[in-house]
């Protein structure tokens, strides 16, 4: 009986996805959705998933981007590959891919499944789909308003991991490192101290308490903020010497890499990215892909979730980077992203009030845990904050980092008009943008009913 | 004039919510007071803290796992620590790190762990996170602080021992108690995040003051409202914005 109501909703959702199509309406989350309402077990009727073949990407960052690759480099190689490339990473995102990629009576042909899963609701979904490899790319600070603070995270992530899974850690992070400690078939990833790699040394830099024995961590040097070589300075725990999978030489100029005594050549030289590549070789190499199928597929690879964009506006171009405010490595990334061009700029600073989930709230303090010393030594000649409520706390974080006040426009509004209006009156055309995804939408939309009013 | 030393504990333990703002607030505000400022790092838990080099002892958030370790690492110089706390020295702690100067911490598995009963309250370990932003009005003198919390324990008072009254937001304990921080002389522990001192300067000039006066030197000069314009412009913004939303 619950086969037949299976069948069911599985041809109901499929027909909803078809009107989806026909419609041009974004179905990757409703058809799942739908289903798991009508059948709360509906994924396990699925036919045809080999469990041993089914990959979960989790952690803070870089899950939808090291999803992207490694489905591309699957693909490649000639795989079926069932996945959630849409970045819907909760069990209704999964659902919705499995229907996808059915038969009329739930069987699945894909050889790999694919999943970026939300690190809250993993437990959930390797209930329905108890994958045997799990791949934990970081846990950051992130959403504190939902998560806490990362031991949180750590802990819905750990009621996953067992000996009968296969773990694929970052070898530079402490907190995904220390699950080692939960199974004993365990892949690190790796990157080298390489070019872009620096250490802190100023009297107020901090580094994160260690996830096994709750000391200090002491960092050798950071590949990315709070990922690099590490060692606690109490219990000994540290990143392994001989990593499985070891990303060195890393070339910035010619853009290639070696990794296991193999060269690539790469596309996105972020130093997150490079984190992004290793996991991704680990995960290809360990199901057998072949280097030539790795190499090419990271020729070809286009970030579908890029961060980074442009707008032009009059002589103006606006490039825009793409952050998440309650995460400072993201911030850190982009101010760092900025900091590499010398040239004269105008910076704007768009950080908000927050509104994903009620009580809306103000916080900007991950501002403070990013370090502004090269950003502002980049030949900014002028920062403009803007955002109604949280305008002021952002200025006030470029003085704290030593930017003089007369340096700083602020715009204690949410009208794109002022911000338009303040740019016109600078003769600067370099200007970098960093705020939420949609004030930037926000912003082409007015640039683009500027040009039509001409 | 005497110098003002600070003692920074465990920075890179309790560090959740960029809050080495604070200890950079403080170090501004001070050499705004023409103070000459020491820093001292106390980064591991067998590192004893020099009370008598001490003028203000600052413990930042971090996460309610570390607690333990703090109550232990404390411990070993609980005389010290008492006595500091009675000659009406100025400690400051924030956050979930606040539940280590509690008389107990009740976890949700009801394991409850022995805090070092500096402060007459119980923690909770909260089954859900709360997030907003707190507007108070101390206790002693009305004067107004805002800034976000996290929260991951709920705070039960056993005394009249509140900091402040909550003008917006949770406080310790829910939306209706009111009721935020706790204080045992110069003992001030608040969930308030900002960073707290960033945010709210007029607080740490109070606190300094108070801490040279600890050293019987008496700061005569205030600083000008004009000094701090853009974190009282903030306070309106974001009072505004709470009201409004």
């Amino acid at each position: 009986m619950k086969k037949l109501w299976f069948l069911i909703v599985l041809w109901s959702t499929k027909f909803g996805l078809v009107l989806c199509k026909i419609f041009k309406k974004n179905g990757t989350m409703i058809a799942g959705k739908v289903a798991l309402k009508f059948q709360s077990d509906f994924i396990k009727y699925f036919k045809g998933i080999n469990y041993d073949k089914v990959i979960f990407i989790t952690g803070t960052n870089g899950k939808s981007t090291t999803n992207n690759i490694i489905v591309h480099t699957l693909k490649t190689a000639g795989k079926k590959v069932t996945t959630n490339l849409e970045g819907a990473n909760l069990i209704t995102g999964v659902a919705t891919a499995l229907i996808k990629d059915s038969t009329l009576t739930g069987k699945i042909n894909s050889e790999f499944f694919v999943f970026e899963t939300d690190e809250r609701y993993l437990k959930r979904i390797y209930e329905a789909i108890p994958a045997k490899n799990i791949c934990i790319t970081n846990i950051q600070k992130d959403q504190v308003q939902r998560n806490g603070e990362p031991d949180y995270i750590y802990k819905k992530i750990k009621e996953v991991i067992n000996k009968d899974v296969r773990i694929f850690v970052n070898n530079e992070e402490a907190r995904a490192k220390s699950f080692e400690k939960f199974t004993d078939n365990v892949i690190y990833y790796s990157v080298a101290r390489n070019d872009k790699s620096y250490e802190k040394t100023s009297f107020y830099d901090v580094t994160m308490p260690c996830p096994v024995c709750n000391s200090k961590i002491h960092f050798n040097y950071y590949n990315i903020d709070n990922v690099g070589d590490f060692k606690c300075s109490r219990c000994g725990f540290k990143s392994e010497k001989k990593p499985n999978y070891k990303i060195s030489k890393i070339d910035y100029k010619n853009n290639e890499f070696i990794c296991n005594n193999e060269k690539y050549s790469y596309v996105y030289s972020q130093p997150f990215f490079m984190y992004n590549y290793a996991l991704a070789i680990a995960v290809c190499k360990e199901f057998n892909i072949k280097y030539s199928d790795i190499k090419e597929a990271f020729k070809t690879f286009k970030n579908i979730a890029g961060r980074l964009e442009t707008i032009k506006y009059k002589t103006k171009e606006i490039k825009y980077i793409r952050m998440k405010q309650e995460n400072p490595e993201t911030l850190q990334s982009a101010f760092d992203y900025i900091a590499k061009d010398k040239s004269k700029k105008i910076f704007m600073l768009g950080l908000e009030q927050l509104e994903d989930f009620k009580p809306y709230y103000t916080n900007t303090f991950y501002s403070f845990d990013c370090n502004l010393d090269s950003l502002i030594d980049s030949n900014i000649e002028k920062y403009i904050c803007f955002s109604k409520a949280v305008s002021y706390d952002t200025a006030n974080r470029l003085i704290y980092a030593g930017v003089p006040k007369e340096k700083i426009v602020i715009l204690p509004t949410d009208s794109n008009e002022a911000i338009f209006e303040e740019l016109d009156k600078i003769d600067i055309d370099n200007i970098y943008l960093i705020t939420w995804l949609h004030k930037y939408e926000e912003l082409i939309r007015d640039v683009a009913n500027l040009k039509e009013g001409e | 004039m005497e110098k003002l030393n600070i003692t920074w504990c465990y920075p890179d333990i309790l560090s959740l919510h960029g809050d080495r703002g604070n200890i950079m607030a403080l170090k501004k505000v001070a050499e705004m007071l023409n103070i000459e400022v020491e820093i001292n790092r106390i980064d591991n838990y067998d590192d004893l803290i020099d009370f008598k080099k001490t003028d203000i002892l600052l413990f930042n958030p971090g996460e309610l796992k570390t607690v333990p370790n703090i109550i232990e690492a404390l411990k070993k110089q609980i005389d010290d620590l008492k006595e500091y706390v009675n000659k009406n020295k100025v400690l400051i702690v924030i956050g979930t790190t606040g539940a280590a100067f509690g008389k107990e911490i009740v976890k949700l598995d009801s394991t409850k762990i022995e805090g070092l009963g500096l402060l007459d309250m119980v923690t909770y370990e909260r089954e859900n996170i709360l997030g907003d932003d707190l507007i108070i009005k101390l206790k002693d003198n009305d004067i107004e602080l805002n800034g976000s919390q996290i929260q991951v324990i709920d705070t039960k008072l056993d005394s009249n021992i509140e900091l402040a009254k909550v003008e917006y937001g949770y406080g310790n304990n829910g939306y209706e108690n009111k009721l935020e921080g706790a204080k045992n002389n110069n003992l001030i522990f608040t969930n308030m995040l900002g960073p707290l001192f960033v945010k709210n300067p007029w607080y740490a000039e109070l606190l300094i003051k108070k801490a040279m006066e600890n050293k019987k030197v008496n700061i005569k000069e205030k600083i000008s409202k004009e000094s701090f314009e853009i974190e009282y412009k903030s306070l309106e913004a974001i009072k505004k914005y709470n009201e409004e939303k």
